[in-house]
């Protein structure tokens, strides 16, 4: 082509409804659709999956949220509990509780209301609802009493339709008798840990993870709240900082089970910290919060626009003054959703609990932050473990527990942020 | 007018010591050399700013007059690649001295910048910052007195006085300047140093904010940088020509527009360039 017919091409008006342009026309659309389209199906997938895993949960939790009853006749004077009500009356009543032998009386009880092995239809742990029936009220030792006491196992199972003939059968009697019942199991919003799936609470480890999440919450938001203002207001721009801002993106890519490794050998083995406690947890787990708080503090704090700094400085404002008076209430809703999206993995981590020994069984919620204890994902993981079936209702039913406090969390978050989003 | 430049040297009893052209000397500015890096902004610039007058700072785009305009009230030292060389006085006092406090430096030189920059809190809140961070007043009804007057002496007040808890932000854009100057003129500084105030507004409000200029000359000494030769004419009395980081020529504004003695300034002032 010489340059005489590319001037003369040059020249003529732009052909805005020639084939080449109506072509190309076609083929805009045609991509905008496609990406349309894509993006559709990519978010009809994620929520395919969010419906399956809420669906499969609570089809298969909600059943850990009630527990099956029997109603059990106690003929107490006739019975061999040794038990003074007057002894009951005030101190010294765990110490006679303690002393007698309810266990006994509640098989004898079983045995006489439903027959030889009566006492297998009960759960091991019935005779606590008795213990705790007589403590509530020891005027019941007069005379006969009902007692509401939890099922076996089994019975449970097959109150929710998911059993062995045999149970159902024992299960189909004790319902012509009319003395079972099926209601929500405040047992396992209340009690630790146990071997028996039909006494098992998640309330220690709920709290085991509250004690946890808060050591790490009060560990980790302010040094990395302080941590990003001071790289981002404070420190020069030079080889150092930039080799700490290098580290700490490092370290929030870190995998878990190494910061739990890293809890073992400085917390327990070189500080000699409680093996199994929350606190040692929460430092470990705010090892591992930090970085993610730092980055998106840092992130928060370059989005507050220099005009505002200017505009303060300009007035008289010290910088500590700039950066508490705007910098960091402007920064505030971008760390919180750092801070939240921190504390959610924080919460959900197991492996590095494992490593410190939080994965103990414990009968009883911990009392405080030096006292044995575990956490949610790890009670999770622990009864996903076991094998007795009464237990896969458990964990699922522990599952929507963990779901339920992470959306908590989240709309605390989401609160706080809107609050104090402001708006330009 | 008048009375307001008379009572000004009684404002700042420190200030008396007549200048050149019969002013009373406020910032003093002697071979002031500055560089970002290893590039020189600013060459040997000595000026002087007088209490009773408007300087106008002009000059093409880049030649340093918002360099040497943030030299004056120190807030270059924000950026860190910045070094000043010279010697500023503000009363007498070297402002780069070691005992120097900036943060009341600043407070004494006030400063509006090119961009208006309201706080996204409450109108009220915008101008209450400065005198609450300086301890100024002490109960609200103080405070209260002192909003309101600096409102009306940047002629927002009418304007504002009934949404005085609504955001700052919420302003229009001539409204959020005289906001900013309200803002700066709350902690009764000495000096205002406005940075192109007016060229992210229409004229109107241009007019507006030329027009409180007029109000505020005497009671503050005033440096603004503009771009508009009418505006320099209009509003200030003294007139400073930048050119590639040096002072070409500084003299009164009538002397600059009618009779420049440098041909860069003729040709820059006649839109020969620039
Ligand atoms: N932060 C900085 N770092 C490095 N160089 C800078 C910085 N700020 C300004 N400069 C340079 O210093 C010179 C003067 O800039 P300055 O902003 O003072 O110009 P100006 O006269 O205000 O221009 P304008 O009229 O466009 O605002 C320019 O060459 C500019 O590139
Ligand atoms: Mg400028």
């Amino acid at each position: 082509m010489n340059s005489a017919t590319a001037t003369a091409e040059l020249r003529r008006p732009t052909d805005w409804k020639g084939s080449a342009m109506q072509n190309r026309i076609r083929r805009r659309y045609a991509a905008e659709r496609r990406f349309k389209l894509l993006g559709l199906l990519s978010i009809l997938v994620s929520a395919a999956f969010l419906a399956f895993l809420l669906v499969t949960m609570i089809g298969n939790g909600a059943r850990g949220f009630t527990q099956t009853e029997i109603r059990l006749p106690v003929d107490f004077p006739r019975s061999s509990l040794m038990l003074d009500p007057a002894a009951l009356a005030g101190f010294g009543a765990d110490a006679a509780l303690a002393g007698a032998d309810i266990e006994g009386t509640t098989a004898a009880a079983a045995d006489a209301a439903f027959g030889a092995g009566g006492a297998r239809l009960l759960s091991d742990g019935a005779w606590l609802s008795v213990r705790d029936a007589i403590k509530r009220d020891p005027a019941i030792l007069r005379g006969k009493a009902e007692i509401w006491v939890p099922a076996a196992t089994a019975i449970d199972l097959a109150a929710k339709g998911n059993a062995a003939p045999a149970a159902e059968a024992a299960y189909g009697k004790l319902q012509k008798a009319d003395v079972v019942r099926t209601g929500f199991n405040w047992t396992f919003l209340t009690r630790a840990d146990s071997t028996d799936p039909t006494l098992v609470g998640i309330w220690g480890a709920l709290k085991g993870s509250l004690v946890t999440m808060f050591v790490t919450l009060v560990l980790a938001f302010p040094v990395g709240v302080f941590a990003a203002l001071y790289l981002e207001e404070y420190a020069p721009r030079n080889r150092w900082t930039d080799l700490i801002e290098v580290s700490i993106n490092n370290l929030a890519a870190v995998p878990s089970i190494i910061f739990g490794l890293l809890g073992l050998a400085v917390f327990l083995n070189f500080m000699h910290l409680p093996r199994s406690a929350p606190l040692v947890g929460g430092l470990t787990l705010a090892l591992m919060t930090m970085p993610v708080i730092v980055i998106a503090g840092r992130n928060a704090i370059k989005a507050v626009p220099p005009s505002i700094r200017d505009a303060a400085l300009g007035i008289g404002a010290s910088r500590v003054q700039v950066v508490f008076h705007h910098v960091l209430p402007l920064a505030l809703p971008g760390i919180l959703t750092g801070t939240i999206i921190g504390m959610a993995r924080a919460l959900g981590e197991t492996a590095p609990l494992l490593m410190i020994g939080m994965r103990a069984f414990l009968a009883s919620p911990p009392g405080g932050i030096m006292d044995p204890a575990t956490v949610l994902p790890v009670q999770i993981f622990l009864w996903s473990d076991e094998v007795s079936r009464g237990f896969v209702e458990k964990t699922s039913a522990a599952i929507i527990v963990l779901l339920v406090f992470l959306l908590a969390m989240n709309g605390v978050a989401i609160y706080l942020r809107n609050r104090f989003e402001r708006r330009w | 007018m008048n009375d307001q430049t008379m009572s000004a040297p009684l404002l700042h009893p420190s200030a008396p010591s007549p200048a050149s052209d019969g002013g009373t000397l406020k910032m003093t500015a002697r071979n002031v050399n500055v560089f970002y890096g290893a590039k020189q902004a600013i060459r040997d610039v000595s000026i002087d700013v007088t209490q009773e007058n408007v300087t106008a700072f002009i000059g093409p785009s880049g030649c340093g007059k918002s360099t040497f305009l943030r030299t004056l009230n120190r807030m270059n030292d924000t950026v860190s690649s910045a070094r000043v060389e010279g010697r500023i006085t503000l009363d007498g006092e070297d402002i780069y001295a070691p005992d120097m406090d900036v943060v009341q430096l600043r407070a004494r030189v006030g400063m509006v910048f090119q961009k208006p920059n309201p706080f996204p809190k409450s109108i009220y809140e915008n101008v209450a910052y400065g005198p609450r961070i300086h301890g100024l007043a002490s109960a609200r009804a103080d405070m209260d007195q002192i909003v309101e007057k600096s409102l009306r002496r940047a002629g927002l007040w009418d304007e504002v006085k009934d949404r005085l808890n609504d955001s700052g932000t919420a302003l229009s854009g001539g409204q959020q300047q005289r906001l900013c100057i309200a803002r700066a003129i709350a902690v009764d500084p000495e000096v205002i140093l406005m940075d192109e105030p007016c060229s992210a507004l229409d004229p109107i409000a241009t007019a507006k904010i030329e027009e409180l200029i007029h109000e505020l000359r005497g009671r503050y000494a005033i440096v603004i940088v503009t771009h508009n030769m009418q505006q320099a004419a209009r509003v200030s009395q003294r007139t400073a020509f930048f050119h590639l980081g040096t002072l070409v020529e500084y003299g009164d504004t009538s002397e600059i527009f009618t009779n420049p003695r440098e041909t860069r300034t003729k040709d820059y002032i006649t839109g020969r360039y620039g």
